[in-house]
């Protein structure tokens, strides 16, 4: 009704904002930086992400979103390549894509394998632009009217998904997790001007800088983890043989799985909010449920590149739902753009689809355009992505040494940070090695100030008590997915348990 | 097994971090106009959290280790459904590593006595001599565009200002 109206005048809008010759040219940039970023290495998107916002300070908020959504989603794009070719994933999300991408490849079939992983990525990114679009401004209009205890409990939702999500041991990660929160805490706090944890060090009063710790986390530990071990295997790749087209034959199965991974990809992302890395492994399962091929999967079947592929597109798209509407990040990329969009003065969330319509429309729009020019420039220039590999191992590191101080320096102009970074490089090297995530680190940076001003706004409006998170429908529902999602691991224990105490021998069988 | 004493130790620095950050936290001075929930309380529930987690941990680690293996082959189960990234578990190159650390520490010291050009030039040829000097001319060409290049591109391009050192009088 009035969202259908404004619709598409706002569409209008936002095409208006990006179809401009500098939009444009920088949406150019975006992608093409994000594939070099996703093609290289050892760099992911969260690393690439982190590294190349300084390049938006100079740039005006609508400009630098634009910027940022294309290195997003060309790093999205780039991962696959190398996990088709050189069976090394470019990051999380295309650890999958491996397991038959590079079976593919080895059968001379590399081209069907890129063009599918493209067609497919295409075809998911715009369908999830497309749901941001219709479904964007009502998401923003529910959110609308949450007051503080419901954004309090829908933050503190937010981090467990993630958390519950990012690696191996719960506790790890949770650990992880108010590690963030409690790095948030540092400087003066906002609501009483009191100093926490400043050792009367005038530098930290506004905190710690979230750059300092991202690029730290992941830039430079990538450094280190490829320092401690720089006489790696020599990686073998395999050449592009063949037509970098579909058969007839090759379409009849890309159509399926394509279809599959795109709404499995959307609802993982978008509704369940968890990351395209969950979203690609969630899809492959699925194939290997429902795909007529599923025997084949593994030893190089079109499925098991199109449907996780297809299936991380749609969920980065997905997150960027929360991201824009709700103002919460559901993965460990998004929460450093959410870090970067914070740093030019924007706060993400329902207002700005009515404060900042523009800015909104166009970076929409934009996404439209960057999943264009992705395709474009990846299925004819493949060739010359892959010689990107060629770069030798340490040019590659020094090359992000230097990026990672350009980077924080332009922050502050201060050489402490350049220390703290690299003092977090550290840390995020031996939390590599103790197997515990970094991505909750950044979440809860990025969430903490805001989690706690809502906290304590929400207890002045109840006058102290704690029953305002749990009188109010929403909010509890929020708090009751938090609690599902930690206590998500232990289910099959406590089933188990009931079951034993019930069923006796028969079930226990193994 | 030389992992889990590697996590027997973490468990115990982060026991005593989380103390340090707790204790840091009853030291908030309380602001001078009472209000609903001060500035200490949010840091002290982390605090708290982070200390139960670090117990938690430690004894995972510390009970005997042949519970810690059956539940091992089920957290790789689940870390294969979710994607856990892969753990790092190779001989570590401590030389290397030691000279990169050491590196970085002076690049960030030299960032801006020397300006982001020299200082970024020194610190891509001391890496390229100590690392693979075999394509030395190739990587100083590299070097000088990424150092001199850069700078002039971020600083009268991009409008980004970067330290420039001594090589302030070619200012525009």
């Amino acid at each position: 009704m009035d969202f259908l109206s404004n619709f598409w005048s706002n569409v209008a809008l936002g095409f208006g904002v990006a179809v401009t010759p500098f939009h444009l040219m920088l949406c150019f940039i975006g992608v093409f930086l994000g594939t070099l970023i996703g093609v290289l290495p050892g760099i992911g998107p969260m690393t690439g992400v982190a590294l190349l916002i300084p390049l938006t300070f100079g740039l005006k908020p609508n400009a630098a979103i634009i910027l940022m959504a294309g290195i997003y989603y060309g790093a999205m794009y780039g991962g696959s390549t190398t996990s088709i070719l050189v069976n090394t994933p470019g990051e999380s999300s295309s650890v999958v894509t491996c397991l038959d991408g590079y079976q593919m490849a080895k059968k001379g079939r590399a081209g069907p394998a890129l063009a599918a992983a493209a067609i497919g990525s295409f075809v998911a990114g715009t369908f999830a632009t497309l749901m941001l679009m219709l479904f964007g401004p009502w998401v923003a209009g529910i959110a609308l009217n949450f007051g503080p205890p419901e954004f309090f409990s829908l933050m503190l939702a937010g981090l467990t998904v993630v958390t519950s999500l990012a690696g191996r041991s719960l506790v790890k990660a949770l650990f992880a997790t108010l590690f963030g929160l409690a790095i948030a805490t540092m400087g003066i706090d906002n609501q009483s001007g009191v100093p926490r944890y400043v050792f009367n060090n005038p530098e930290l009063m506004d905190g710690l800088e979230f750059l300092v710790v991202a690029i730290g986390l992941f830039a430079l530990c990538e450094v280190f983890v490829n320092m401690a071990d720089m006489k790696g295997a020599v990686q073998e790749r395999l050449s592009i043989k063949g037509s970098l087209w579909l058969t007839k034959e090759d379409w009849k199965r890309f159509i399926p799985s394509c279809i599959r991974g795109t709404l499995a990809g959307f609802f993982v992302g978008g509704i369940a909010g968890a990351g395209a890395a969950v979203a690609s492994f969630v899809s492959y399962g699925l194939e290997k449920k429902s795909s007529k091929y599923r025997d084949e999967l593994g030893q190089g079947a079109i499925e098991g590149v199109t449907g996780p592929e297809s299936a991380n597109n749609a969920a980065a798209g997905g997150s960027l739902i929360h991201l824009l509407c709700l103002g919460i990040p559901g993965s460990g990329t998004t929460a450093i753009m959410l870090g970067a969009l914070l740093m030019i003065g924007l706060q993400p969330g329902p207002l700005l689809f009515i404060q900042q319509p523009e800015f909104v429309w166009g970076l929409i729009a934009s996404m439209y355009i960057g999943n264009a020019l992705l395709l474009v420039l990846n299925l004819p220039l493949v060739g010359m992505w892959v010689k990107l590999l060629d770069v030798p191992l340490y040019l590659l590191m020094l090359f992000i040494i230097m990026f990672s101080f350009l980077g924080v320096y332009t922050v502050n102009n201060s050489v402490q940070d350049l220390v703290l970074m690299v003092g977090f490089g550290v840390i995020g090297y031996l939390m590599k090695r103790l197997d515990i995530p970094a991505a909750p680190v950044i979440l809860g940076i990025v969430l903490g100030k805001l989690m706690e001003e809502k906290m304590r706004q929400s207890l002045v409006i109840s006058d102290g008590s704690l029953m305002i998170f749990v009188n109010r429908p929403i909010s509890l529902f929020l708090l009751f997915l938090a609690v599902v999602a930690i206590t998500n691991p232990y289910w099959k224990q406590v089933g188990r348990g009931i079951r034993r105490l019930f069923g006796g021998a028969a079930t226990a069988s193994k | 097994m030389k992992g889990n004493i590697e996590e027997r130790i973490a468990s115990v620095v982060l026991i005593i971090f989380s103390v340090v950050y707790l204790v840091g936290a009853f030291f908030i001075p309380m602001p001078a106009l009472k209000q609903q929930l001060g500035p200490g309380a949010f840091p002290i529930a982390i605090g708290f959290g982070m200390l139960a987690l670090a117990f938690i941990y430690a004894w995972q680690q510390f009970r005997t280790a042949g519970k810690v293996k059956e539940d091992e082959a089920e957290i790789e189960k689940r870390a294969v459904i979710i994607g856990a990234e892969e753990k790092i578990e190779k001989k570590v190159d401590l030389r290397t590593m030691g000279f990169i650390l050491g590196l970085m520490l002076f690049y960030a010291f030299f960032f801006e006595i020397l300006g982001y050009a020299i200082s970024t030039f020194l610190m891509f040829m001391v890496g390229v001599f100590y690392l693979d000097r075999r394509h030395w001319l190739r990587d100083l060409v590299i070097a000088v565009i990424s150092s001199f290049v850069l700078y002039y591109i971020f600083t009268v391009l991009l409008r980004v200002q970067l330290p420039a050192g001594p090589l302030k009088f070619l200012e525009f």
